[in-house]
């Protein structure tokens, strides 16, 4: 169950804070990353939802990211509608993909359930790969940013842009949490650790999977909006299901089922590729190599082990203390 | 006419580059309940040793021959070395290490054999075109239709006839069983799982000459291969041939007669089995 609790609000602080200052002195460069690690921590954490407490590993959640990017491209790229309409449209573009993908597929479960969210995401992938008027392979350009210039804002500014970008990842995980924390939350992690028996309580368990997967989709889209804006592009490449295994690996390195793992595991992703990347092209494959030590090592991922060693040394405590009682109760019976 | 013999014989030839990956892929699933993504990485390796095996004999035979024993010998390791270790950890960790297995193999081929596109030309053999049926067609595509039917009838028959066929059947239908039967599952299981990256190996190997050499040749084709393996049945051999005639028919045929559907038609027809038969069109348990 989520809790959050002073290590998390810590940490998530920190992160954020962190990313703020950096993008301060960073250069232009830098500040590219830390955009790309912001809607990285969105899609992240929209994955983490789904898949750390709803029990529902998603392997579409890059097509749901691409249809935010590519819904927000079509209306402000190709319809010139304002950027504010784009973004409430292609957050419930993909919330509606999100919830019906999880309605048809709430039946399902294991490795089921991966492949049919992978077939869905691949039809999104393939159709718009093909899709010349949404220009196929080759993407769109064209793209709007927001426009906050009454609010003295000014998004084409690459610093502030991306402070705004971390604005939106601190909102997003604020928004997670909150539902996490939620009576919806907690039953959504009742229907992971026991479907049968929620069932039998009467809950409508397809309908509360399906409306994860909405909300979830909901984010990923946020997510999505962002990176479209960045490059002011986009490209079928983002669908792929290669990149909702990335969203994965994000969350595995993370921690999965903490949301903060989610939002540093995205972090931790950027910054190996960035450094890992200077030193050899072949980053990926130390991605991966990390990624299989990681599963290999117990699956909790950097955010999660530090929990973890957290929590030991603070049931450790109380154990010792609770035998001295009754050490002592002993001792003053005899 | 000779437009649908034309393409009849692709659709064949694609199924059957399907089958020799899905089968191995089935096998492995319906046998342990393991989901090897690299399964589409090894076919990628087995392709590129066929290229060097080429350069190294100088002969297609030289690959043919290489590169699943090769690809065998990378699967031991494999296995040695994680798979063995992941066999229970359940299907959400098998994705992420075999999707770890992935980055590393992708990166390995690129480091050996580089970034380029690479090919071997087709055994003497088999070059030129052929009659069938009214029609001129590429041998070396008979070569690899003939040579999918023979691996599939030699299964086929490994499988229904001889013993260890049998205790195959048993391992998927009910692996405790089996167990209890005194059937060594855990040595089973090894031993397929090597001809599976044997046969990928080979795959690899037969679809050098057709289809360019490149790091992403086994991401492309791991996806088809996942569709076929779960529409059919996982773990059925009926399910697989099944499985991968319909994927090369529906790519092949959809490609020509309506380009725009073809390739969604693929996923609605996976969506579509998940949803109303689960267990796929052959199930290999009753």
């Amino acid at each position: 169950m989520f809790h959050q609790t002073t290590t998390k609000t810590v940490t998530i602080l920190l992160l954020f804070i962190g990313m703020a200052i950096y993008t301060v002195f960073a250069g232009f460069y830098g500040r590219e990353l830390v955009i790309e690690a912001a809607y990285l921590v969105i899609l992240a954490i929209s994955l983490d939802m789904v898949a750390g407490y709803g029990g529902m590993v998603s392997l579409c959640h890059g097509a749901i990211f691409g249809i935010g990017a590519y819904v927000f491209a079509v209306l402000t790229g190709m319809m010139g509608v304002s950027p504010f309409i784009a973004l409430v449209a292609a957050i419930a573009a993909s919330g509606l993909f999100g919830l019906f993908v999880g309605a048809v597929t709430s039946r399902t479960s294991g490795i089921f359930f991966i492949m049919t969210t992978l077939a869905f995401g691949q039809m999104v992938y393939v159709y718009t790969f093909e899709n010349r008027a949404l220009g196929g392979d080759d993407g769109m350009s064209g793209v709007a940013r927001l426009d906050l210039s009454m609010i003295g804002i000014d998004t084409n500014d690459s610093l502030q842009f991306a402070l705004l970008a971390i604005v939106f990842a601190a909102l997003s995980y604020a928004v997670a949490a909150f539902i996490m924390r939620s009576g919806f939350g907690r039953t959504l992690v009742g229907i992971r650790s026991n479907e049968v028996r929620m069932r039998a309580l009467g809950l409508p368990v397809l309908r509360y999977k399906a409306f994860a997967f909405g909300i979830s989709g909901a984010l990923a889209g946020l997510a999505g909006t962002i990176a479209a804006q960045q490059t002011m592009f986009v490209s079928p490449e983002m669908m792929s299901w290669m990149m909702s295994g990335e969203a994965l690996v994000i969350v595995i390195l993370g921690g999965l089922g903490t949301l903060v793992g989610a939002a540093v595991g995205a972090v931790l992703f950027v910054f190996l590729q960035h450094e890992v990347s200077e030193v050899t092209r072949y980053w990926h494959m130390v991605v991966g190599l990390v990624l299989i030590l990681v599963v290999v090592l117990g699956n909790r991922g950097a955010y999660g082990q530090i929990e973890h060693l957290l929590e030991r040394r603070k049931k450790v405590a109380p154990k010792a203390s609770a035998l001295e009682v009754a050490a002592e109760k002993d001792a003053s019976h005899a | 006419m000779n437009f649908w013999i034309v393409q009849a014989l692709n659709g064949l030839q694609l199924s059957m580059l399907l089958f020799l990956l899905s089968i191995g892929l089935t096998v492995i699933f319906g046998l342990m309940h393991f989901v090897n993504l690299a399964h589409g990485a090894l076919y990628a390796l087995g392709a590129y040793v066929g290229v060097s095996a080429f350069a190294l004999t100088g002969m297609y035979w030289g690959a043919f021959l290489l590169a699943p024993i090769a690809v065998a010998l990378a699967g031991v390791v494999l296995y040695l070395g994680l798979i063995r270790r992941m066999r229970k950890a359940g299907p959400m960790n098998q994705v992420l290490v075999t999707f770890g297995l992935i980055f590393v193999l992708l990166d390995i081929t690129r480091i050996i054999w580089g970034d380029l596109a690479l090919s071997i030309p087709e055994p003497q053999l088999f070059t030129g075109r052929s009659e069938v049926l009214g029609v001129a067609y590429p041998t070396y595509r008979l070569f690899i239709i003939g040579l999918g039917l023979t691996v599939m009838a030699g299964l086929w028959l490994l499988l229904s006839r001889t013993q260890i066929g049998a205790m195959i059947r048993a391992g998927v239908d009910n692996d405790q069983m089996a167990a209890c039967l005194g059937i060594n599952v855990e040595r089973l299981f090894f031993i397929v799982f090597c001809i599976g990256c044997a046969l990928a190996g080979l795959a690899g190997a037969v679809a050098a000459p057709v289809l360019s050499v490149t790091p992403s040749m086994g991401t492309q084709l791991l996806i088809p291969v996942l569709i076929v393996v779960v529409i059919g049945g996982l773990g059925s051999l009926k399910g697989a041939i099944a499985g991968s005639l319909l994927v090369g028919f529906i790519q092949t045929f959809g490609a020509v007669l309506a380009p725009q559907l073809a390739s969604v038609a693929i996923y609605a027809l996976l969506a579509a089995v998940l949803i109303f038969r689960p267990a796929g069109l052959f199930p290999a348990k009753a």
